[in-house]
C-alpha cells in the first residue's frame, strides 16, 4: 500500500441539512483515485482534542488538471464532525487515504439494489455513480431504497435522483415517502429481484443493517454492505475496529473494518459479537 | 558564504548495551502492526528499530468491540493482544521485515510462564529478529490474573525464564499501573534483563452517559497519547535513578521535542506509539527534528545530552 498524507484546503463546508454538512476539499493532484466505498481520515494538523483522526467515507471525487477535489457528506456526531463543521473555506486538514477496500464492482449483475440508512447514502451515491460511467453497468436496472429519520435529516437525495430513476423514499415518521424502515419497504419488493442476477448493495446505521441481515438470511442473495466503525489508525494498525467475521472454515474471527472492509458480505457478519 | 554545508550532521546511533541502533528512535510495541501497515509511508530503514505487534505462542482472537475510546488528549484501548501467533509471524511477516536495515525487535506475551518460554525459544534461533521485549503487563492466570508486571518476585521470575532461553538482548517492558515502578525495574535489572521499557498504558476507564455503560466492551482498557507523557517521564526519572541497565523511553511522544525530555532524563531511547495512528509519518518527523535540534544546539553527538537532566 503506497500511503501518504495530503493536505486539503476546505472550498466549501456547507450545512446542507440540519447538522449535515457537505465539505469540498482540494487536494493534491497525486491524490490516488478513490473507489466508492473507500474513506479517508481527516485531521487538523497538531490537534490534540479532538486527538484521533475521523473516518469519514468519500462522496464524490473529481480531478482536473493541477488537484482533485473530494467531497465529503458528513453529519455532525460527536465532538471531532462537530469540529469539522466549525472549519471554514481556506481552512486546512490532513487527508490520509483513500483507504480501505471500496465495493466489489467486478461482478455486477444486470439488477442493481442499493439500500441506505441516513447518511449511508453516501458511499451508495458515489458507488451508483461509478456503475453509471462504467459502460457494462449503464443498462443495468437499478433501485434505491433510502430511508432517513424524518424529511429534515434527508440527504443527497436530489443526486441520486439525478442518476438512478428509481429511487424509493421512506422515513421513520412519514414526514417524507413512505412511513417506516427502510428494511421493511425493501421486504416488501423482495419477491421482485431473482438471486442470481442480482447484485446488491447497502450503508446505514448497525440496527439497519442488522435486519438486513435477517430478511435475506434465508435466501441466496449476497449483499455488500460498507459498515462504519470507530477508528484510531485507518491502517490496520491499532486493531480497534474490529467486527466479527465468519471466516472460511466458519469460525469467528475479528477483522478490521478498515484494512479488511470496509466493505464485508452481510452474511459474514455474526451480529451477535458485535 | 556560509560553511552550513560542511557541518557534519549530528551523530544519532546509539547503545542499548549490544543492541545498537541508528538512532533513538524506535515504534512501540502495538502502534505498527509488523512494519508493513505504515511501509507506504515511511521508510523502515530509516526507523532506529521496529517492535512489533505483541505476540503469544497461539493465535489470540483479542477482545470483542467496541475496543477504543478516545479520551481527551488520548485514547483508551482494549485490543486483548489480538495477533496471528508467534508461528506465522515467524511464516509470514519476518520475511517482509527482513528486506529492511533495520533492527526488529519482538514483544512476547504469555499468561503462564511456559508461554514466555515458548514464545522466546522460537524466536531466538529466528534471523532478523534483533531483541526481545517481554510485555509483563498481561494478566498472570495461575497468580489469579494479577499482572507479572505488579510483583517484583514475579516480574523477576518471568525475565529469568525469558533469559535463561534466548541468546538475545531481552528488553522488559514495565507496567506503571504498580506502586514503586523502580522496584520492579530492579528486580528485573538482577534477573537478567538487559533494558528496561517504559511506560505501557494506564489503566483507564470511560462512560456513556446516555447508556451508563462503559464505552469499551472489556469496561477498563489501557491510556495512551500525549494525556500521559507527564506520568511517563516521571516513572522514567525514577528508574533511570536506581537501575544501570539502558532505559528505553515511552509514552505520549508527538514531537521531537517530547522524545529529546526522555532523553535528557536519562532514557538511551524513545519508543513512540499512540502518534503513529494520528500521524503516520511522526516517526520520521521525530528523527528530522531530533538532528535539527541538535545541529541548532550544537550538538554534535546525540548521546551528549542522554542523561544532562539538571534537577
Amino acid at each position: 500500500m503506497a500511503g501518504n498524507i495530503y493536505i486539503g484546503e476546505i472550498i466549501a463546508n456547507d450545512e446542507i441539512q440540519e447538522d449535515c454538512f457537505l465539505m469540498k476539499v482540494r487536494t493534491s493532484p497525486l491524490f490516488e483515485n478513490p473507489l466508492p466505498g473507500q474513506f479517508v481520515m481527516v485531521r487538523i494538523a497538531g490537534l490534540n482534542d479532538p486527538f484521533l483522526s475521523r473516518p469519514i467515507s468519500v462522496y464524490a471525487f473529481t480531478r482536473e488538471t493541477n488537484h482533485c477535489t473530494l467531497e465529503l457528506l458528513y453529519r455532525v456526531v460527536g465532538k471531532g464532525t462537530q469540529v469539522m463543521a466549525g472549519l471554514i473555506e481556506g481552512s486546512y486538514l490532513e487527508i490520509n487515504g483513500p483507504l480501505g477496500n471500496g465495493f466489489d464492482t467486478a461482478n455486477v449483475n444486470e439488477h442493481i439494489v442499493l439500500i441506505s440508512g441516513g447518511i449511508g447514502i453516501a458511499p451508495l451515491s458515489m458507488l451508483m455513480e461509478s456503475l453509471r460511467q462504467t459502460a457494462r453497468h449503464a443498462s443495468a436496472v437499478t433501485m434505491m431504497y433510502t430511508g432517513f429519520q424524518n424529511k429534515d435529516a434527508v440527504v443527497g437525495l436530489d443526486k441520486v435522483r439525478g442518476i438512478c430513476r428509481d429511487v424509493s423514499v421512506c422515513t421513520d415518521d412519514g414526514t417524507l415517502g413512505n412511513k417506516g424502515f427502510v428494511t421493511q419497504h425493501f421486504q416488501k419488493d423482495l419477491k421482485k429481484f431473482i438471486p442470481e442476477k442480482t447484485s446488491f448493495y447497502a450503508c446505514g446505521p448497525r440496527e439497519m443493517l442488522k435486519a438486513l441481515a435477517t430478511i435475506l438470511h434465508k435466501s441466496k442473495f449476497d449483499c455488500q454492505v460498507s459498515l462504519e466503525e470507530r477508528m484510531a489508525c485507518g491502517t490496520g494498525a491499532c486493531m480497534g475496529c474490529a467486527v466479527a467475521i465468519k471466516d472460511q472454515a466458519g469460525a469467528m474471527t475479528y477483522k478490521r473494518v478498515c484494512a479488511d472492509g470496509p466493505v464485508f458480505h452481510l452474511s459474514d457478519i455474526i451480529w451477535d459479537e458485535m | 558564504m556560509t560553511n552550513k554545508n560542511t557541518t557534519p550532521s549530528p551523530k544519532i546511533a546509539v547503545s542499548l548495551g549490544r543492541l545498537k541502533l541508528n538512532n533513538p528512535v524506535m515504534t512501540a510495541s502495538g502502534t505498527f502492526g509488523y512494519g508493513e501497515e505504515y511501509a507506504g509511508y515511511v521508510d523502515l530503514n530509516k526507523l532506529g528499530a521496529i517492535v512489533v505487534k505483541g505476540l503469544s505462542f497461539k493465535p489470540r482472537l483479542g477482545n470483542p468491540p467496541p475496543r477504543i475510546m478516545e479520551t481527551t488528549g488520548g485514547m483508551l484501548n482494549a485490543v486483548g493482544l489480538q495477533n496471528i501467533g508467534v508461528d506465522a509471524f515467524i511464516e509470514e511477516k519476518m520475511p517482509f521485515l527482513r528486506q529492511y536495515d533495520t533492527k526488529v525487535i519482538a514483544n512476547i506475551y504469555g499468561e503462564t510462564y511456559d508461554d514466555y518460554k515458548k514464545v522466546a525459544r522460537k524466536l531466538s534461533s529466528v534471523k532478523g529478529v534483533h531483541a526481545l521485549e517481554v510485555n509483563i503487563s498481561c494478566p498472570n492466570v495461575k497468580n489469579g490474573g494479577l499482572s507479572f508486571g505488579s510483583d517484583p518476585k514475579i516480574a523477576a521470575r518471568v525475565t529469568r525464564a525469558v533469559r535463561e532461553e534466548t541468546s538475545l538482548p531481552v528488553i522488559v517492558k514495565l507496567t506503571p499501573n504498580v506502586t514503586d515502578i523502580a522496584t520492579i525495574a530492579e528486580a528485573v535489572e538482577k534477573a537478567g534483563a538487559d533494558a528496561v521499557s517504559l511506560i505501557n498504558t494506564l489503566t483507564g476507564m470511560s462512560v456513556d452517559l446516555k447508556t451508563r455503560k462503559p464505552h469499551l466492551k472489556n469496561i477498563t482498557g489501557g491510556l495512551s497519547g500525549p494525556a500521559i507523557k507527564p506520568v511517563a517521564l516521571r516513572m522514567v526519572w525514577q528508574v533511570v535513578q536506581r537501575v544501570s541497565i539502558p532505559v528505553i523511553g515511552i509514552g505520549g511522544i508527538m514531537t521531537a521535542e517530547d522524545a529529546l525530555e526522555f532523553l535528557v532524563l536519562g532514557a538511551k531511547a524513545v519508543q513512540i506509539g499512540t502518534a503513529n495512528f494520528v500521524n503516520p509519518l511522526v516517526t520520521m518527523e521525530v528523527i528530522e527534528g531530533m538532528k535539527n535540534y541538535l545541529a541548532e544546539n550544537k550538538i554534535k553527538d546525540i548521546n551528549n545530552i542522554i542523561g544532562t537532566f539538571q534537577p
